[in-house]
């Protein structure tokens, strides 16, 4: 349907541009592979706490390395008054909305590639196995953060000490999914299953759905001023 | 600290904070009606020199 | 003296009558706890506070909606105004509530689920004033404000959710909670002391509410002034 059409060719066209430069991508690489390293360092991390800290460690970094993301989300709209043209344009603003986070949850996933199986090489983990369970939840998680943080990047786009204010606001909100994902993480880290850790499983999944469908309804109204 | 000592100091806080906001409301809208008598009296300065 | 003020007035002087009968009340009539003695009087003012704080948040949430829909002016000038009388008794209540925590607990803090709740509450009530306080243009702030505020409001029933199932799963429930007042043998005296000091919270609210709101109109009304002519 032509929602999804114009979101595919917008994300497209976003994903061409970052192929191009690559500078989102790589700063976001660099910061979180650089954020491991800052933890061994200030963490003690013993190995049979490593159920524990692993998932708290891996969304740390992956929450400072996507609001780096964020803050770049709408770079390539700003110059040459693009962003008024798309808005001319007769396209649904909710496709612009999925467009701009299915965008982010593509240079998190790839960021998230990379760093996940790098944690478990430089602390020593031995649960390879479980790594696409991780992964699953992880993007899911994913979403949720870049549903949020798309609406609240749009929202933010003109405020100053934007860079300050876009996390201060978005972090509380990402609570159940922080929970959530943490939660999760560590069940499956600890037994190798989802198993009762279930409910937090349908939280995240319908935080996801709520805010999806709450964007795409409102960012109308977010990006038109 | 007694028991009552808590106590006091809860509604202590409290009553006293909000007071403060209060005053602190009332203050700011003297400031605001103030502005917007000027402003007023500017404008009308203005409109009985352009007739 | 204008409608608008005597009205305020009137508000202003029935709150204060029940905030003094609340006291009058909450400290002398009402017996102490069974089990926490005196420091359970603190009661009175933080579920009245709470209450107050959830209410306000309540309002962000309508007046942002409707802004959305209508554009009307009045509406974003409800919302602001509710949120940072807002924060004020969100504020309040972890104030209260930890200095309840103590005496009762033995600690300033504990991040039980009431109080790590309240905490979030205040950080979403402070973001949406920083936001509004950082963006320049009045339209964008107004609009910014009332997308945060929908959020905000939809989120909480998923944070709620999430922070008790957190604690309730790793945390004995051996914790005393200090509000968790058993209603069936509650005495009449604290019910009634409850209800004055819950009727006065509300009055002083709504009281406070209306004058915020009346600051609002008099910051647009001079907006609008300075941008259509004077200086």
């Amino acid at each position: 349907m032509k929602l999804l059409r114009h979101t595919a060719l917008l994300l497209w066209k976003d994903v061409r541009l970052e192929m191009r430069r690559r500078e989102s991508l790589l700063t976001m690489f660099f910061f979180g592979t650089l954020l491991l390293f800052v933890f061994h360092f200030s963490f003690d991390l013993a190995p049979d706490r490593m159920v524990e800290t692993t998932p708290a460690l891996l969304w740390l970094a992956f929450l400072f390395t996507g609001t780096l993301g964020l803050a770049q989300l709408f770079e390539a709209e700003r110059g040459n008054h693009c962003l008024d043209a798309l808005l001319l344009s007769p396209m649904d603003r909710g496709a612009l909305f999925l467009a701009k986070t299915g965008f982010n949850v593509v240079l998190m996933t790839l960021v998230e590639i990379v760093v996940i199986p790098l944690f478990w090489i430089l602390f020593n983990l031995r649960s390879w196995d479980l790594i696409p369970l991780l992964f699953l939840i992880v993007f899911l998680g994913t979403v949720g953060f870049c549903v949020l943080g798309t609406i609240l990047s749009a929202v933010t786009l003109k405020a100053r000490a934007r860079e300050l204010l876009l996390p201060l606001v978005l972090f509380p909100l990402m609570i159940p999914v922080i929970l959530a994902t943490i939660r999760l993480m560590e069940n499956v880290l600890r037994f190798g299953v989802i198993g009762d850790a279930a409910p937090w499983l349908r939280l995240l999944i319908g935080f996801d759905v709520i805010f999806i469908t709450v964007g795409v309804l409102i960012f109308d109204r977010v990006i038109d001023v | 600290m007694g028991p009552w000592g808590f106590v006091f100091l809860a509604y202590g806080i409290v009553w006293t904070v909000i007071l403060l906001y209060l005053l602190n409301l009332k203050r700011r809208i003297r400031r605001a009606e103030v502005e917007l008598v000027r402003l007023r009296s500017a404008e009308d300065l203005e409109r009985d020199a352009k007739a | 003296m204008e409608p608008g003020k005597q009205r305020k007035g009137y508000l202003g002087g029935l709150a204060l009558i029940a905030i003094l009968t609340g006291l009058y009340w909450g400290l002398v009539q009402a017996p102490p706890d069974a089990y926490q003695g005196e420091v359970q009087r603190i009661m009175y003012l933080h579920i009245p506070s709470i209450l107050t704080a959830y209410l306000s948040f309540f309002l962000v949430f309508v007046g942002s909606c409707l802004y959305l829909w209508k554009r009307e002016k009045r509406d974003d000038n409800l919302a602001y105004a509710a949120a940072e009388i807002g924060v004020l008794f969100t504020a309040l209540t972890i104030a209260e509530g930890s200095i309840w925590g103590k005496p009762t607990w033995g600690v300033w803090w504990t991040w039980d689920a009431r109080l790590t709740l309240t905490a979030v509450l205040l950080l979403i009530f402070v973001g949406y004033l920083m936001l509004r306080s950082l963006l320049e243009e009045e339209n964008r702030a107004a609009t910014s404000g009332a997308v945060l505020g929908i959020i905000g409001f939809l989120d909480i029933p998923l944070i709620h959710m999430s922070v008790y199932w957190w604690r309730t799963l790793h945390q004995p429930p051996s914790i005393l909670r200090p509000d968790k007042a058993p209603w069936e043998n509650i005495h009449p005296a604290m019910l009634i002391a409850l209800t004055i000091n819950f009727v006065a919270f509300m009055l002083l609210y709504f009281y406070l509410l209306s004058l915020r709101f009346r600051l609002g109109e008099l910051h647009d009304e001079i907006k609008t002034r300075r941008m259509s002519g004077g200086r």
